[in-house]
């Protein structure tokens, strides 16, 4: 018997081979044929009885199929006049029932149609592994693949391809007659020769009919082949035979039959082919919603699967408009439809399998819609890897069931225990390559980022949204269903993970990576997009592979979204390709700017991707996170933060092509409402899912707890994430889409309103002060008013810019999630908000002018806050996942009694990425800090504000929460924590490294800009002694600098407007023409170089005494180092704008109007009362103080009092007072008479006004020099940019 | 009654009309002695006042491309800083000082102030030379400030690290500590900090080698160029204030011990200390060097009174007592 295996193995083999090196059509099926013989010969060679059953079944099917593939072979043939398969091609075009009817019959043979497949080789195989002759198995199944490689190329050559002949006349036609469709020439010759042979055409029908028949009906069929069996070869018991196919459920029969139903009425009534198509997909969601009888997975796929097959067919009716043969499409998307639910709801291994095929082979048939050499060879690819890694799963299914004798899940589940490990393992890495594949798991992947683009888009938007989610579907499945934890910690396990988990994390991994830098590289959309979507398979794999509940709930989340944002994501770019008939993403610059819809939804879509809040996406990626951290495999967590990172890139680099280009394509319309309301109700998923992630995760928790329980996982509280927005926060947020909607109108309105909002939001501050700590309060407070200043000061500002209700609705948003920052009473919440606040609020509010220089800078800009961003992020999981609460008062408390390893990093983290926030250390200037390209009220308000959102956090975190306690379980020296130490170090170098480039400066912004991290490095410093004066000095600089350094901006801004310069070199003199402005000016540059009695020297006093107080003698001369360079840059700056000379042009400059002198004469106010009353900020501090347990500082309203020494502010005031009237005095005792004279020029008369202004670039050269010389030596060589001295 | 005595002391002694006063003797005294070094028989030493009393009679010129009013304002702020400053400094075995206020990093920052009037003014005169001279004074202070600002971190550790803190900025404190302890300058540690103050004293009052913003060979005086009248007058002054000043302080830093008890005498020997800065550091200076560049006065205040300074610094934070 065994000999007898043998040679149907050899015959069969050798005869695979044959067929497959064949180029005439003929021999190749004579040859195929004769393989199939070996099947047979293999299948009595086991001499078992479900081996015989199945030859003979296998004959019999292959008799009738086989049949009907000559019969058609032969007539396509005599059609075609040759025997060569090259020279056949393109007869799909002339003969389309014949090459139906033949590609149908073959793709029988092969076990695909859309009825149910034949069973008998899988009989022949099963009947294999039962005898233990695995080998044979296995080189039965590689010759399937052998048989499926060259069958699918014999029917893309005759069926889908384009004659060699027809290719160049088709191109021709297409050039004479553009306007004319192209099918129709073809078509009717074809029409014409299909009558000339009615009796073979009758034949053909015939064996069609009946191979459809016993497709559909095997049950009578098998019976026959078993009697038969056991008549011929005398077996009297037989042992019942595997039942591959159970009754197929309702959920799949609807669309199956829908499917058929759409095509024949589409025959005859093309118009209704979509609509219909559209009503049977929407039956089966109701359907799916109403079925009680699938589990909680199944349910949770199936209505993700039927969602975005109904929005992709709604959008397919607008696709596909005006072609003729949509019908086909429509039928194979119910197809695909039904298999894919099939897979879902299959309780049955056997079903699970045949669906599998099913789909692979439907969807295959719907990516090669429409057949361009490119689409056929992805196609191919798509279905040889597909359905050689179903082969894979095939055999596992086979080994399980002949290990224990069912397919029924359940009864494999409760068995699985009992397997033999090699068995286990062969049958889990089956599963694993089958459904990695679908995935699209490196290395399995490579079809995956060619059939995306080359499909037609909806079809890509199912690929990603739903078919690679079938994959994670078998995964979870089979792994954590079926088998279960337990069982796969039989395999083996590494630290606290199974070794198969680590197996699948490892893919995952690699995949996010390589999905990632592959993305980067791409040129055409939708080639960008399916790496993404690689990138987007992998997080959720790497989640996965950790095994545990929440990894389930995580991942099973980011499939939810992930198919709503890719999904939206192909459709919507689907329409920009069907409008500007291109792929590349080079051409469809400020496309944004013609579709705004269609691109707004698009842009929503890439922001969730990358994990923003308030959409889909972060909420996912925060679960994930959260999942690696509780499984104490917080580096996955880091993976999935650095692909992430990566995918920022290139997203941000296609929100600025679409929006901020300029628009150069033909004049286009927004895509047809069938179109867009798809897009639109995905993305409306998107932000659903992100604001109210409840109701998507109460699916996702019904399927986790179905697996859990099947798979004996432990269930675990999962982290209670209902984002709360409070009132404080949503007036400015619902409050800026209000602005922009209505400010569409007038420039005027759109301001008046952001200022009323702004009025609001300060008023419901005031009135929630109750429920927020005096920190809180005081910072909210202070961001309200200063951002009400500032949108005042916006109204003369802007008001000759583009788009206002734009960018106020965006600064509106961005003060809300800065408001957020600084209420926030969980860390959840928090990081939402600070996410919101620095990340796309702030990019939309930076690149406002959309000038080259602007969008370069944002993007740069961008990408740090997102590094620093994703810092903070794995921080806060960390402590979040490990303290088990997002309270932050909860987290408080238990902080101390965590492991030191977590909450350290988790506390180290986040000081990084506040660290990071407040620019410190600026060697990358133009990364680091809010460019000098935004608008002056936005730059202002993040230099003087909203950069404060890190010390503020610092504080709160070290010092209110504990965390420098537990920052000194690493290390003390002295009373302080070591780490707190190279905290003061890094805020002591920024002091001096930004102050010395400061001086350098000569773009106006930029000087300021450095300027502010040289004094938050002042801030950082003194809150990192964490002493009584250290942090009385830090927070009083906190407040300081917030005016002062708002004061300058806005001057530097009025000076910007009102004379059209952004250098220093360009201006001088203005101070006669805007003597306001100076004088506003002189106030906050006193106060910032601290000169007393002006604010900043009450406060930086503070700071030199505290580093003192420390003995951190060397941080006080660096600080005090500092300020002298402040007065260097002020005084240029001074110089440069104010002073000297008026160049001619600058002839006509005037005073900027009341709106820009009020907001800023409000702020001098508070400067000069701040500088001489240090002790109304000093009573709140002290109250801050007493949160942290820090004792209060001495003071009074006008000094303070210090273990180092005193401050009297009143009596210098007074003193002061009394030297000036001397002064005047002597003044007024003199000759007062004044005499205007020309300036001395020693005796030249020849130059004019501009020739003896002394710039900006003439001053300081020799200490320029210097600093110039160092950062040339020091900085540039590491970091790489000698841009930011600039010459 | 405190008011009272702070008018006083802010308007007669030690500030107002003393400060003025012995500001005119000290520039008086050097410009005689400078004089004597050279040759030459010199102005009498009441040259100063008759100068004030001839400027504040002169009309005033405002050039046409001045900002009117901070050229007009500017003199005042290093006026008021100089004698504002003037009261908080002590006098020891006369005057305690402004206890409440006194504090050396006040001081510091006081201490700038003629040097932020003079480019203020300078750079609010639109002429093209003083603009210059403004740009060369902010890169003095750069210079000079450097070292400055180690030597008066190093005296107040000195005093807080004996009175059990680190470091104590209290002018009352440090002349106390100096009463308990001895003269800084019978401190050999202290030594090299205080051969590093004397150093900053020319770059601080802008005399030869230093006189690189005036210049007046080649600036034309920089940033005095386009004052005249009361606005110069004002400016003088400050500087004479300022010689008081930056002496007083070297004073009471260094040596400000006192003979007996008797205020007269002790006024006299400090008055006579003031003196002896002011002549070593400026007169004798001034009198015997040529102006530095501006690139040569930035490496000198960053290399030799840095190092010194940071040598007393570093023996001081070590504790070692000689």
């Amino acid at each position: 018997m065994y000999v007898l295996s043998v040679l149907g193995l050899v015959i069969l083999v050798v005869f695979e081979l044959l067929a497959l090196k064949s180029q005439k059509l003929m021999r190749l099926l004579v040859f195929s044929s004769i393989a199939e013989v070996g099947y047979i010969i293999l299948g009595l060679g086991t001499g078992t009885f479900s081996g015989q059953t199945g030859a003979l079944l296998h004959l019999s099917y292959q008799f009738l199929m086989r049949g009907l593939v000559f019969a058609a072979a032969a007539a396509i043939i005599v059609r075609g006049g040759s025997q060569s398969i090259e020279k056949l091609r393109g007869m799909g075009r002339t003969s389309p029932f014949l090459t139906t009817m033949f590609a149908f019959g073959i793709f029988s043979v092969m076990g695909l149609s859309p009825f149910k497949g034949s069973i008998s080789k899988f009989l022949i195989v099963y009947s294999n592994i039962e005898k233990g002759y695995y080998v044979f198995a296995v080189l039965a199944i590689i010759g399937s693949v052998i048989e499926a490689w060259y069958f699918i190329n014999v029917i893309q050559s005759i069926c889908f391809k384009a004659a060699e002949s027809e290719k160049g006349a088709a191109a021709e036609a297409q050039i004479k007659n553009a306007g004319q469709k192209k099918m129709k020439p073809a078509a009717e010759p074809a029409a014409k020769a299909s009558k000339g042979s009615m009796p073979v055409n009758i034949l053909i029908v015939l064996l069609g009919l009946l191979t459809a028949l016993a497709s559909l009906f095997p049950e009578s069929i098998v019976k026959l082949a078993e009697d038969l069996a056991a008549g011929m070869f005398g077996i009297s018991n037989p042992t019942p035979l595997p039942v591959f196919d159970t009754p197929w459920p309702i959920l799949v029969l609807v669309p199956y039959i829908g499917a058929f139903a759409v095509f024949i009425i589409g025959h005859f009534i093309p118009k209704l082919t979509g609509i219909l198509a559209v009503g049977i997909a929407a039956a089966t969601v109701c359907l799916a919603w109403f079925d009680g009888s699938i589990d909680g997975l199944s349910r949770l796929f199936t209505l993700i699967i039927s969602f975005v097959v109904l929005m992709a067919s709604l959008y397919s009716i607008g696709y596909f408009k005006g072609e003729t043969n949509n019908k086909r499409y429509f039928f194979f998307l119910l197809l695909t439809l039904g298999s894919l639910i099939g897979v879902a709801v299959s309780t049955q291994f056997g079903n699970f399998y045949v669906f599998w095929e099913l789909m692979t082979w439907a969807s295959y048939l719907m990516i090669v819609h429409e057949p361009t050499e490119k689409a056929l060879k992805a196609g191919f690819k798509y279905f040889m890897m597909c359905a050689t890694g179903a082969y894979f799963m095939q055999f596992g299914i086979l080994m399980l069931h002949n290990e224990l004798g069912t397919f029924d899940m359940n009864a494999v589940s409760s068995a699985a225990g009992s397997l033999p490990p090699a068995v286990l393992l062969a049958v889990v890495l089956a599963f694993v390559i089958g459904t990695g594949v679908k995935a699209g798991l490196v290395p399995m992947h490579s079809w995956l980022p060619e059939a995306h683009p080359a499909a037609p888009s909806p079809v890509s938007s199912l690929l990603s949204g739903i078919l690679t989610k079938i994959g994670i579907y078998g995964l979870i499945r089979v792994l954590f269903a079926v088998f279960g934890v337990g069982v796969l910690a039989q395999l083996g396990s590494a630290g606290k993970l199974s070794g198969i988990g680590l197996l699948i994390s490892v893919l995952g991994i690699a995949t996010l990576l390589y999905g990632e830098i592959m993305a980067l590289l791409q040129k055409d959309i939708k080639r960008l997009l399916a790496y993404s979507t690689m990138a987007q398979i992998g997080e959720i794999t790497t989640t996965l592979g950790l095994g545990t509940y929440l990894s389930l709930v995580a991942g099973l989340y980011h499939v939810v979204n992930h198919a709503a944002m890719k999904g939206m994501l192909f459709l919507a770019v689907g329409i920009l390709i069907h409008t500007l008939k291109t792929q590349e993403i080079v051409k469809l610059k400020g496309i944004g700017k013609v579709m705004p819809v269609t691109c707004g939804c698009m842009s929503i879509g890439i922001l969730a991707l990358m994990g923003l809040p308030p959409f889909g996406g972060f909420i996912s990626k925060f679960l994930m996170l959260y999942a690696a951290v509780s499984a104490g495999y917080w580096y996955f967590g880091a993976f999935i933060l650095l692909g992430s990172i990566i995918g920022a890139i290139y997203y941000i680099r296609l929100i600025r092509t679409i929006f901020f280009e300029k628009y150069e394509g033909p004049a286009v319309k927004e895509a047809p409402l069938v179109m867009l309301i798809p897009v639109m109700i995905l993305t409306a998923v998107v932000v659903l899912n992100g604001l109210f992630p409840q109701y998507a995760l109460n699916l996702v928790k019904a399927a986790a707890d179905y697996v859990a329980a099947q798979g004996g996982m432990a269930v675990t509280t999962i982290p209670q994430i209902v984002v709360s927005w409070p009132v404080i926060v949503a007036i400015p947020m619902l409050g800026g889409l209000f602005v922009y909607f209505l400010g569409k109108r007038s420039k005027k309105t759109a301001g008046w309103i952001s200022v009323a909002v702004m009025t609001a939001s300060l008023a419901a501050i005031a009135v929630s002060s109750g429920r927020l700590d005096i920190f809180a309060l005081s910072f909210a407070l202070l961001i309200a008013f200063v951002a009400l200043l500032n949108l005042l000061y916006s109204l003369g500002y802007m008001s000759h810019g583009h788009a206002q209700n734009r960018y106020y609705m965006f600064f509106i948003m961005m003060v809300g999630g800065l408001i957020g920052v600084a209420t926030s009473k969980d860390m959840f919440a928090f990081f939402i908000f600070w996410e919101i606040m620095s990340s796309w609020t702030l990019y939309f509010s930076i690149i406002h002018e959309e000038t080259q220089d602007a969008l370069k800078e944002g993007f740069k800009y961008f990408i740090f806050n997102y590094i620093g961003a994703s810092f903070a992020f794995l921080g806060m999981v960390m402590i979040t996942a490990n303290a088990g609460t997002f309270d932050i008062a909860a987290i408080a408390a238990k902080l101390g009694s965590l492991p030191v390893s977590v909450a350290a990093s988790g506390i180290i983290l986040l000081t990084v990425g506040f660290l990071m926030k407040a620019a410190v250390l600026p060697f990358r200037i133009d990364f680091q800090m809010h460019p000098a390209t935004a608008p002056t009220p936005v730059s202002g308000y993040i230099s003087s504000v909203l950069l404060k959102s890190a010390p503020y956090w610092l504080i709160r975190l070290l010092f209110i929460m504990g965390g420098a306690a537990m920052l000194g379980k690493l290390g003390m020296s002295g009373n302080t924590p070591v780490l707190m130490y190279v905290v003061s170090w890094i805020a002591g170098l920024t002091i001096i490294g930004a102050g010395a480039m400061a001086l350098v400066q000569r773009g106006i912004k930029r000087l300021l800009i450095y300027s502010t991290v040289s004094q938050i490095g002042y801030i950082v410093l003194g809150l990192s002694l964490g002493t009584t004066l250290g942090m009385s000095g830090g927070l009083l600089h906190f407040i300081n600098h917030m005016f002062f350094k708002d004061l300058l901006f806005l001057c530097a801004g009025a000076i910007m407007v009102q004379a059209h310069v952004t250098r220093l070199d360009e201006v001088g003199g203005l101070g006669r023409k805007m003597p306001f402005t100076l004088s506003f000016f002189m106030v906050g540059a006193l106060s910032l170089a601290g000169i007393p009695p002006f604010s900043g020297f009450t406060s930086k006093w503070l700071i030199y005494e505290a580093c003192m107080q420390q003995g951190q003698v060397f941080l006080a001369l660096l600080s005090l180092a500092g300020s002298v360079l402040t007065m260097g840059y002020f005084l240029k700056f001074m110089h440069s704008a104010f002073f000297g000379t008026l160049p001619k042009k600058l002839e006509n400059v005037k005073e900027a109007p009341w709106t820009m002198l009020v907001p800023m004469g409000i702020l001098s106010a508070i400067s000069l009362v701040l500088g001489v009353v240090p002790g109304l900020p000093l009573t709140v501090i002290s109250k801050v103080l007493d949160m942290m347990n820090i004792p209060r500082p001495e003071f009074t309203l006008f000094g303070i009092n210090t273990p180092l020494g005193a401050w009297q502010t009143g009596v210098v005031v007074i003193l002061m007072l009394m030297a000036g009237v001397i002064g005047i005095g002597l003044f007024l005792l003199g000759n007062r008479k004044v005499r205007r004279t020309n300036a001395y020029t020693c005796g030249v008369s020849d130059i004019t006004n501009d020739d003896i202004h002394v710039s900006a670039g003439n001053l300081y050269e020799s200490p320029d020099e210097i600093i110039e010389k160092v950062h040339d030596t020091v900085v540039v060589p590491v970091f790489g940019n000698g841009e930011e001295v600039q010459k | 009654m405190s008011a009272l005595k702070l008018v006083f002391n802010m308007l007669i002694f030690p500030g107002g009309l003393f400060a003025i006063m012995l500001g005119m003797l000290l520039m008086g005294v050097d410009r005689k002695l400078y004089a004597r070094i050279q040759r030459r028989v010199g102005p009498p030493l009441y040259q100063p006042f008759i100068d004030l009393v001839k400027l504040l009679q002169k009309e005033i010129l405002v050039p046409q491309t001045a900002n009117y009013t901070v050229f007009r304002a500017a003199p005042l702020i290093g006026f008021i800083g100089m004698l504002a400053a003037a009261v908080m400094i002590p006098i020891s075995g006369v005057y305690p000082g402004l206890d409440s206020s006194a504090n050396l990093l006040v001081l510091l920052y006081l201490l700038a102030t003629p040097a932020l009037a003079l480019m203020i003014g300078a750079s609010a005169s639109g002429s093209p030379y003083s603009a210059i001279g403004y740009s060369r004074e902010m890169s003095i202070t750069i210079a000079y400030e450097a070292p400055l600002l180690v030597v008066l971190m190093t005296v107040a550790m000195k005093v807080g690290m004996a009175n059990g803190g680190f470091a104590d900025f209290s002018l009352g404190h440090i002349i106390s500590y100096q009463q308990q302890n001895g003269s800084m300058i019978f401190d050999i540690t202290m030594l090299p900090a205080l051969l590093a103050f004397l150093c900053c004293i020319p770059a601080t009052i802008g005399t030869v080698p230093f006189d690189i913003p005036e210049a007046e060979t080649e600036l034309a005086e920089g940033p005095l160029l386009e004052y005249s009248g009361s606005g110069l007058a004002m400016y003088n002054l400050t500087g004479g204030l300022k010689m008081v000043i930056i002496s007083a302080l070297a004073v009471a830093l260094f040596f400000p011990g006192t003979l007996g008890s008797f205020w007269l005498i002790n006024l006299l020997w400090f008055v006579f200390k003031c003196l002896l800065v002011i002549t070593l550091t400026i007169t004798v200076v001034r009198a015997t060097r040529a102006r530095m560049r501006m690139d040569q006065a930035l490496k000198f205040y960053l290399t030799v009174p840095v190092a010194l300074a940071l040598v007393s610094l570093v023996l001081t934070l070590l504790g070692v007592r000689i």
